[in-house]
């Protein structure tokens, strides 16, 4: 197996196909009057959000943009609605400033420069939101993550990850870009660097220490069992860190489940009790 | 019989609900009787849908039983042959499952075949719910000698090898195949109908269960390996094609795989799958 670009090419149009008909059949069986789903600008929310557009008519999907002052952006915020406009759904906007400053005000251990706890608390307010208008209007809270921070765990647990439903989670950012490009994404927003954006400057490629073109390519060849010394050598990568990845990767599986329970009796959610989604 | 219609049927099944899914059967079954067709065979497990994981319990029924009674009124009443797959609960205890393909005829029930390869890697979990089967079984009718495969069987050539030379002239093979697995359906399908000289009827689940997508695109294959008639991929489909044994002459003749299998070497084989 080599380790090449081309190993992550998907076939954008049959993959675009399967997207629609499972976000249509999710909304049906749950009997959801459609989607709604958190809006940046990026990459992956404007891909997931025009593939809900386009499975369920843009009547059903309202965007959520929920800027706050501190990574204001008002670029990102065109972005958001140039996305809306052209795929035709509905956007509300909302800055979530005041509820932030609610949390840091109240609580009593806050500290401003500590960033990730603060950032978090960022993504998990505009979850927040988006669960309101899922309970209040019968919609499903639909989910943008995809494969290269899922399975580094580059996200907010019960945070931006929270979702009932995630049908890009397959997918390497890499081969998110051509899904985006395919369904007509504008550019701009498929070459500007990606950001959780939970404080100002916060890149994620800075923070994952290499480009997605060579990190998706590390974790395909984890996810196909290959050795890591042989992913270093391949890909004239520095083997420690590779393994780093592979630590990450699997010590980040806390954030990817129900949490961990304790066998005590019979049958035990989240470990032997086995049940299928939806009808 | 030498040359009859078939139906092959491709459904969205709702998941444990065996009223809904017998009832669009039924409905399949009587489109299929007005275009002639003498056999139509559904998806496995099309009583159910596939991914039932802990409802098995609940869902599983003996042979004969509640369905099996069901369907044998409806073959009885459209004078037709039917191929399905449902759970079955072993009559010895109360919860030892197979994963059961049946078949109805004109008279009633005639048979059953127990998968005997139970796929349990990647997002498939057979072992985990059913008992394997043990032996392929071959059933003599007005419409030839048929043979039951289950899906993840296909990939093993022994167990069509062995239908073959008990005499089975048309394989079915119902399977609830997901997308990303087509290829190899595509390719070992038509690899069983020819090294074994036979028609081969493969029938897909299609819809989408638990995040599973069922690709559909079932097939009749001659034993030449020219596929007869084939369904659309990923949408609810029944296709008509017809079987001629007559076909299956000139293949034995000029491609003959069946006059140049090695019988020394299956000791062998037996041997080293044993040590493996």
């Amino acid at each position: 197996m080599k380790l090449t670009p081309k190993i992550l090419e998907i076939d954008p149009a049959t993959t675009t196909e399967r997207i629609k008909t499972f976000i249509k059949d999710f909304v049906e069986k749950t009997e959801a009057k459609g989607v709604v789903l958190g809006l940046s600008g990026g990459i992956d929310s404007s891909t997931i959000a025009a593939l809900s557009a386009l499975a369920l008519g843009g009547e059903k999907v309202i965007g959520l943009i929920l800027p706050e002052d501190e990574t204001y952006n008002r670029t990102d915020i065109e972005h958001a609605k140039l996305v809306a406009q052209k795929f035709h759904f509905k956007t509300v906007e909302i800055n979530i400033t005041p509820v932030l400053e609610a949390y840091y005000k109240t609580l009593p251990i806050f500290d401003d420069k500590e960033r990730m706890s603060k950032g978090n608390i960022k993504a998990r307010v505009r979850m927040i939101y988006l669960y309101y208008y899922a309970n209040k209007l019968n919609l499903l809270v639909c989910g943008s993550s995809d494969k290269s921070e899922t399975m580094m765990g580059y996200f907010t647990k019960w945070g931006d990850v929270a979702a009932d439903v995630s049908p890009i989670m397959d997918l390497y950012k890499t081969q998110v870009r051509q899904l985006a490009k395919h369904i007509g994404i504008p550019n701009e927003i498929i070459a500007k660097p990606s950001s959780p954006n939970l404080w100002r400057g916060q890149l994620a490629e800075k923070e994952l220490g290499m480009k997605y073109e060579t990190l998706d390519l590390v974790l395909y060849g984890l996810e196909h069992f290959i050795a890591t010394q042989e992913i270093a050598n391949q890909l004239n990568l520095d083997i420690q860190l590779v393994e780093s990845i592979k630590k990450r990767w699997i010590a980040m599986e806390h954030k990817r489940q129900m949490p961990l329970s304790l066998k005590l009796t019979y049958r035990t959610v989240g470990k032997d009790f086995r049940l299928p989604y939806t009808r | 019989m030498r040359e009859f219609k078939i139906a092959l049927t491709q459904i969205v099944c709702e998941r444990a609900n065996k009223r809904v899914n017998l009832q669009k059967m039924e409905k399949y079954v009587e489109q299929a009787r007005k275009k002639e067709a003498k056999l139509i065979i559904f998806p496995e497990l099309a009583t159910t849908g596939y991914v039932l994981r802990d409802q098995i319990y609940e869902l599983a029924e003996t042979i004969p039983g509640t369905t099996v009674t069901a369907i044998e009124k409806i073959a009885k009443r459209e004078g037709m042959y039917i191929i399905f797959g449902m759970p079955e609960l072993s009559e010895k205890t109360q919860m030892v499952i197979y994963n059961t393909a049946v078949l109805i005829g004109p008279e009633g029930y005639v048979g059953k075949y127990q998968k005997m390869h139970l796929p349990t890697h990647s997002v498939f979990e057979e072992k985990r719910y059913f008992r394997q089967g043990y032996s392929p079984q071959v059933f003599e009718t007005e419409i030839g000698k048929l043979g039951m495969i289950i899906c993840y069987d296909v990939f093993f050539p022994e167990v069509s090898r062995l239908l073959r030379l008990k005499g089975a002239q048309f394989l079915v093979c119902i399977s609830a195949s997901p997308a990303v697995r087509r290829h190899f359906f595509e390719t070992l399908t038509v690899a069983r109908a020819v090294e074994n000289a036979v028609f081969l009827a493969y029938v897909n689940l299609v819809g989408i269960e638990n995040g599973l997508q069922f690709w559909g695109g079932s097939r009749l294959i001659a034993p030449n390996g020219k596929i007869i008639v084939q369904a659309k991929y990923n949408k609810e489909d029944m296709i008509i094609g017809t079987v001629d044994y007559l076909s299956i002459k000139p293949v034995e003749a000029f491609v003959p795989t069946l006059r140049d299998i090695r019988p020394e070497i299956f000791q062998e084989l037996k041997e080293r799958s044993e040590k493996l």
